[in-house]
């Protein structure tokens, strides 16, 4: 046993003494209560404040209970009618209740998070002390039958005037009693799923426990006057009983949990799909929104079970904030459970450890996804440098060769006007601005062979429309929206229809095509159809193969549906999240 | 006529055709702002525009000239094809499209007289 339990065990011991030395007193006096349920509840906070401070030592909570039994039981102890004892018993069990008080609303941590609650809290503990300095100032203990007591009180008119005085303060306490609701209120609004599972059973006894506590001050001081107030009294000891239990409970409730893990063990046994082992663990914990980052080796970067990257949470994100527990080994980050900070620390780290080998496998299979994407990425970086490229030719040749061209044209179309006298010259030129012009001809498709100038102008649908209108097959067009897509989107929809169209006239027999564009759930849909002889083949020829690869490096889908004599029908399904 | 161009060799020869042809070229311009500007102090009846302009497109400077009071007749140029432009030639503005390589004084007449200039 280690020193710190030695003072435990001596602490408990010394306060087991002073509770039951004090309801021994209480009896010894023939005060009229229930000395065992009143022992039991006092125990029973002795206890939990124990096991909190064994399993939880700088959690405030074990002390707050401790200081609450050292500071009711005061009272019981006051029945000794010795010296000033009666006075000191009677105004030192007044805080009490705000020691109370600050546990409900501390609870489970012991500390008070925003200035509303502390001021609450402050307010309680004046009120409270402010009740003890108007006992302290008023108490009569030889009126109370303590001959022997050594106390003058102050000069106040009348004991009766002394019980006004404490039964308004009770009275005013009911105020504070409602800034105390409304601070829970507002705990309860700013909790997280997590924190209000575990805050529940707590408050329904807490609220329950000051409901009779409030009834409480509307009745007699003296239970044995009046049947009301004999009820609220016996009620308040049992519910003081509940109340540690329920604490207990709260502390014990990790210990529940740990069985979640040990479960998580079980269900861990059988080959995991991809993410299930993220929704495991989130079922473990309580903790829905789970999520699980695997740290890639030696690159210091984050991915989800799908390879995809991530970032850990940073601290202080304010009310949805979120808390990342590294799981390590050999000193290196393996994994990351980014949770509800109001998990249990240690529960977290059980669970991750009960997950360890799933944990390693998942994250190799991570890496592997991670490097797919790399790959997948790389090649969507290719294919739009080279999209990239193709729009800086034709720039280039519309700019350039096309201009001087354009110009020469004019230079010969000028000199033709000159020598219209000459037949034979006038001939020569107009020859060579023939060549000229089916030169230009030929370097404008070229242009548009690189990149259409019409796409880039104009978006999709119009570069469509005029791939229908140079086409030498009729080709009917439609498309559901007219708004501009981003570049890689729109290039590789065209891409697709210039292919289907250009294999349709080369290829299918076909007497006409109809291209279909439309847009559903954030992905471009793009439908090239003939009616030709079908039969085409992706895995045979370059050019589908060669669009399938162009397809799937802008994570979208291709397929193509062809039968003997019944046509051929590709389709591409491109993402865009525009 | 206003001739809007960045290329000074194709403006110098476009000027030099339609300047022989009887047209009287009253400015030259070789970006859009310049083109725009050089529009509403000159008052040309006609502008020869390229589409592709350094800073703002040969559609935006029709837009931009339409607006003044009594605008001049705009036909738009460029060394590509009026495929390569879709529906935009037609929602402009302007009167009517020449590829550079047609560019001659027959093309452009025929523009004119079908906008009725």
């Amino acid at each position: 046993m280690t020193r710190r339990r030695w003072g435990l065990a001596a602490l408990g011991i010394m306060l087991m003494g002073w509770i039951i030395g004090g309801e021994w007193v209480s009896i010894h006096q023939h005060v009229p209560e229930n000395h065992f349920i009143d022992a039991v509840g006092g125990l029973s906070f002795l206890v939990a404040g124990l096991v909190a401070l064994d399993r939880r030592p700088r959690n405030r909570m074990g002390w707050l209970m401790i200081a609450y039994v050292a500071v009711s039981y005061l009272g019981n102890w006051g029945n000794l009618q010795v010296a000033v004892v009666p006075m000191i018993g009677t105004i030192g069990q007044q805080p009490g209740g705000a020691i109370l008080a600050q546990m409900v609303l501390s609870y489970p941590t012991g500390r008070l998070r925003t200035r509303f609650e502390r001021f609450v809290i402050g307010t309680i503990y004046a009120v409270a002390i402010g009740m003890s300095a108007v006992i302290a100032l008023a108490y009569d203990p030889r009126a109370d039958g303590c001959t022997r007591c050594a106390w003058e009180p102050a000069p106040f008119p009348s004991r009766h005037a002394v019980l006004t005085a404490i039964s308004a303060g009770q009275r005013a306490g009911f105020f504070v009693f409602l800034l105390l609701i409304m601070a829970l209120w507002l705990r309860w609004r700013r909790a997280t799923p997590a924190e209000r599972l575990g805050l529940a059973p707590l408050w329904v006894a807490a609220s329950i426990y000051m409901v009779v506590g409030l009834m409480g001050t509307f009745a007699s001081p003296d239970p044995t006057a009046q049947p009301f107030a004999y009820l609220v009294w016996e009620l308040q000891s049992v519910l003081q009983i509940i109340l540690p239990i329920v604490f207990l409970w709260g502390l014990l409730s990790t210990r529940l949990a740990r069985s979640a893990v040990g479960d998580l063990v079980m269900e861990l046994e059988r080959p995991l799909l991809p993410g299930e082992l993220r929704a495991s663990l989130a079922r473990a914990l309580g903790d829905p929104s789970l999520d699980l980052l695997y740290a890639l080796e030696g690159q210091g970067r984050w991915v989800n079970a799908d390879g995809q990257p991530r970032f850990l949470p940073t601290p202080g994100g304010g009310r949805q904030a979120r808390t990342a527990t590294v799981v390590e080994r050999e000193g290196e980050p393996l994994a990351a459970l980014i949770h509800d900070p109001a998990l249990d620390q240690g529960l977290v780290r059980a669970a991750a450890a009960a997950a360890g080998m799933a944990i390693v496998n998942e994250r190799l299979q991570a890496e592997v996804r991670a490097q797919l994407e790399e790959v997948r990425a790389s090649r969507q970086r290719i294919v739009e440098a080279g999209d990239a490229e193709r729009r800086r030719v034709e720039r280039n040749l519309h700019d350039g060769t096309q201009q001087r061209m354009a110009t020469l044209a004019l230079s010969l179309a000028m000199l033709r006007d000159r020598v219209a006298g000459d037949p034979a010259m006038a001939a020569s030129l107009d020859q060579a601005a023939a060549e000229l012009k089916l030169a230009i001809g030929e370097l404008r498709e070229l242009a548009r062979g690189i990149h259409p100038a019409i796409l880039t102008e104009e978006g999709l649908p119009a570069a469509v429309e005029a791939l229908a209108d140079r086409s030498s097959l009729p080709v009917r067009v439609r498309a559901d929206f007219d708004e501009r897509l981003p570049e890689p989107v729109e290039a590789t929809a065209y891409f697709v229809v210039s292919e289907s169209l250009a294999n349709v006239a080369k290829y299918a027999c076909a007497s006409g095509a109809q291209v279909a564009l439309w847009r559903r759930n954030g992905s471009l849909h793009v439908e090239v159809i003939d009616d030709g002889v079908g039969g085409a083949d992706a895995s045979r020829g370059s050019g589908l193969r060669g669009l399938e690869d162009r397809v799937s490096a802008v994570r979208g889908s291709f397929r193509v549906h062809t039968s003997p004599g019944g046509g051929t029908c590709v389709v591409a399904e491109i993402p865009c999240d525009t | 006529m206003l001739i809007v161009d960045d290329h000074p060799g194709f403006r110098a020869q476009a000027r030099a055709l339609l300047a022989a042809a009887g047209y009287e070229i009253v400015g030259e311009a070789a970006d859009g702002e310049s083109g725009v500007r050089v529009a509403r102090e000159l008052s040309p009846d006609v502008v020869l525009l390229d589409v592709q302009l350094p800073d703002i497109t040969g559609f935006e400077v029709v837009r931009l000239v339409a607006g003044e009071p009594d605008p001049p007749a705009v036909v738009l140029i460029s060394s590509r094809d009026a495929s390569d432009y879709g529906r935009r030639i037609e929602r402009s503005g302007a009167c009517g499209f020449i590829s550079k390589a047609d560019l001659s004084v027959r093309t452009l007449a025929a523009v004119l007289e079908r906008s009725g200039q």
